[in-house]
């Protein structure tokens, strides 16, 4: 399993010359294989290496299982099982719930906080943008902005109970500074002369702000968004240490706990995945969304 | 709403300086200006003079350093529809196609879309658009830009029409063949123009009326009316430039623009 893949790319047959743009796709489509081999061999090495360091017995399976372990705890996580080998008891996935709804109890509690952020982020912002409440009300968000959300989640707690409120507050309240700020910036960064133009066609204050400040701010806004995505990734992993199940962080931090080091890995790996995947859907949200991003 | 034949603009003792670095920059002197309704008034001049920050103070965006611009009587205080501003560099916006661009002014004023999709088709046509009118600003040239631009701001009707040099970025020929459109416009319409260039052929072309200003800060020296044909008989381009009169104007303008204490 240590050999590399001496990736092979596809020889083309040469094209006639009179085929240009084709020409090109090819060519990008080459390009995009080279690439894709070169993530695969990479992984594959990094995989190789792991597996030959526990293989070897270097470290102690506690502190590092072999691959193999961590995907039967990934399959186990995922299916019924008996509680332990030998036993009758059938019980479902991990600690009552599949892997995957573990995940998707996590995502739901960030589309919530970060739905709301959004909801609430993007008018405080433009209306901080443009009007002397900016002025007043900034310190107030940097100083929100600079606190670790750990710091007060202990305060949510009492205020909103251990339940999955105060989480979905902690990411709220995560997720919203930076939605907030990346507005302003961005309504901070409209052409004077497009706001210009717009008034000299007859827009009432109200429209400058629909018909241009706001579509002129959707880069920068949904930079924000991606931003405050990713923060509250890392805070609801954290949210999830007191009451967190179902949820992948708490799911981890329990398997932790209890030394179950393949499985704490799984979750580690589908977090990053997760992550990862978040982060490459919003950004081609921002292609269909503002196509003009870097040309005008 | 003030009537159309009231429109009339009034620049008067105006002067305007820019604050740089703490120092005060003067850009404008003293400008006495009054433009009929209906004129189409060119201005010339060296570049840096001030032609565009005394557009820009009739266009509303920014407020004389002294005395007092007025349209139809009223004090300029901000922005209106009723002076449409088509700006050096174009300014569309990406986030609508062409034609969404050119309609934009209708639809915030609230006309149908009926109306306005009619009224974007006649302006596209017009500036030779409307087969890119699904593109996107920024897929067009420099040069289609701006006349996206120009039918943007005609397609909003505007009573008065403040250009800064538009036809600077076109090719000659896309060029002559909108100065033409604009005259026909300008005849049929009745509309005030106030139009910056930095040739002095189309200054004295175009204009019903040349302004020259001197360097910084300006000053109006030269002040002519530009009519080389009697109301309403056409006479083809070629013919009026070839005539004495436009030929002697022309001269005058380019000696008022190289010797910058000419006297009007
Ligand atoms: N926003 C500004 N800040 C400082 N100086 C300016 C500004 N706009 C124009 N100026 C100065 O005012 C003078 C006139 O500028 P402008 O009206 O743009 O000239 P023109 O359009 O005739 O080329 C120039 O010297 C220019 O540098
Ligand atoms: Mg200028």
């Amino acid at each position: 399993m240590t050999q590399t893949v001496a990736a092979p790319a596809p020889e083309v047959a040469p094209s006639t010359p009179a085929a240009g743009p084709q020409d090109h796709r090819r060519e990008r489509r080459r390009h995009r294989l080279k690439l894709l081999a070169l993530h695969a061999s990479t992984l594959l090495l990094l995989l190789s290496a792991w597996w030959f360091v526990t293989a070897m017995e270097w470290v102690s399976p506690l502190y590092l299982p072999p691959p193999g372990d961590v995907w039967d705890a990934f399959v186990r996580a995922n299916t019924d099982h008996p509680v332990a080998a030998g036993s009758d008891r059938i019980v479902r996935g991990e600690q009552g719930y599949y892997l995957w709804e573990h995940l998707i109890a996590s995502l739901q509690r960030i589309a919530i906080g970060v739905g709301a952020a959004i909801v609430v982020g993007i008018p405080l912002g433009l209306v901080m943008g443009t009007t002397w409440l900016g002025v007043v009300l900034e310190p107030y968000l940097n100083f929100l902005r600079s606190l670790p959300p750990l710091a007060y989640i202990g305060l949510l707690i009492v205020w909103f109970g251990i339940g999955d409120t105060s989480k979905v507050w902690l990411l709220f309240l995560a997720a919203f500074p930076p939605i907030a700020m990346a507005t302003i910036s961005g309504v901070h960064g409209v052409r004077q002369d497009q706001v210009n133009a717009v008034r000299s066609l007859g827009a009432s204050r109200r429209q400058v702000l629909t018909a241009v400040v706001l579509p002129a701010s959707t880069p920068d806004i949904l930079t924000g968004i991606r931003v405050a995505t990713g923060f509250a990734w890392t805070t609801v992993v954290a949210a999830e240490i007191a009451n967190g199940i179902p949820g992948i962080g708490g799911l981890a931090y329990l398997a932790g706990n209890q030394l179950q080091t393949a499985l704490v890995i799984a979750c580690i790996v589908v977090i990053g995945i997760a992550a990862i995947l978040l982060d490459l859907g919003l950004k081609s949200l921002e292609k269909v969304l503002v196509p003009w991003r870097g040309k005008a | 709403m003030t009537d159309r034949h009231d429109r009339r603009v009034e620049f008067r003792g105006v002067r305007h300086h820019f604050t740089v670095g703490g120092a005060a920059v003067p850009a404008l002197d003293r400008i006495d200006l009054t433009i009929e309704p209906g004129e189409f008034v060119t201005l010339a001049g060296p570049s840096g003079c001030g032609k565009t920050t005394l557009l820009r103070l009739l266009a509303g965006f920014m407020t004389a350093s002294e005395g007092t611009v007025a349209v139809g009587g009223d004090a300029v205080r901000g922005p209106g529809e009723e002076r449409g501003v088509v700006f050096q560099q174009p300014t569309l916006y990406p986030w609508l196609s062409v034609r969404r661009n050119v309609e934009l002014g209708p639809k915030l004023r609230g006309v149908s879309a009926h109306d306005r999709a009619e009224t974007a088709s006649r302006y596209l046509e017009m500036v030779g658009l409307a087969d890119f009118e699904k593109h996107r600003p920024y897929e067009l040239s420099g040069g289609m830009q701006q006349r996206c631009q120009i039918a943007r701001v005609l397609a909003n009707e505007p009573d008065i029409v403040l250009m800064d040099e538009p036809f600077g970025a076109l090719d000659a020929l896309t060029r002559e063949r909108l100065q033409s459109e604009l005259l026909e416009i300008w005849r049929a319409t009745g509309r005030t123009i106030l139009f910056i260039t930095h040739s002095v052929d189309e200054a004295v072309f175009l204009g019903s009326r040349v302004l020259v200003m001197s360097p910084r800060p300006g000053r109006i020296v030269l002040d002519r009316p530009a009519v080389f044909s009697d109301g309403g008989v056409r006479v083809p381009a070629d013919e009026i430039r070839a005539l004495p009169e436009y030929v002697a104007l022309c001269d005058e303008v380019r000696g008022a623009i190289h010797a910058p204490t000419a006297v009007a």
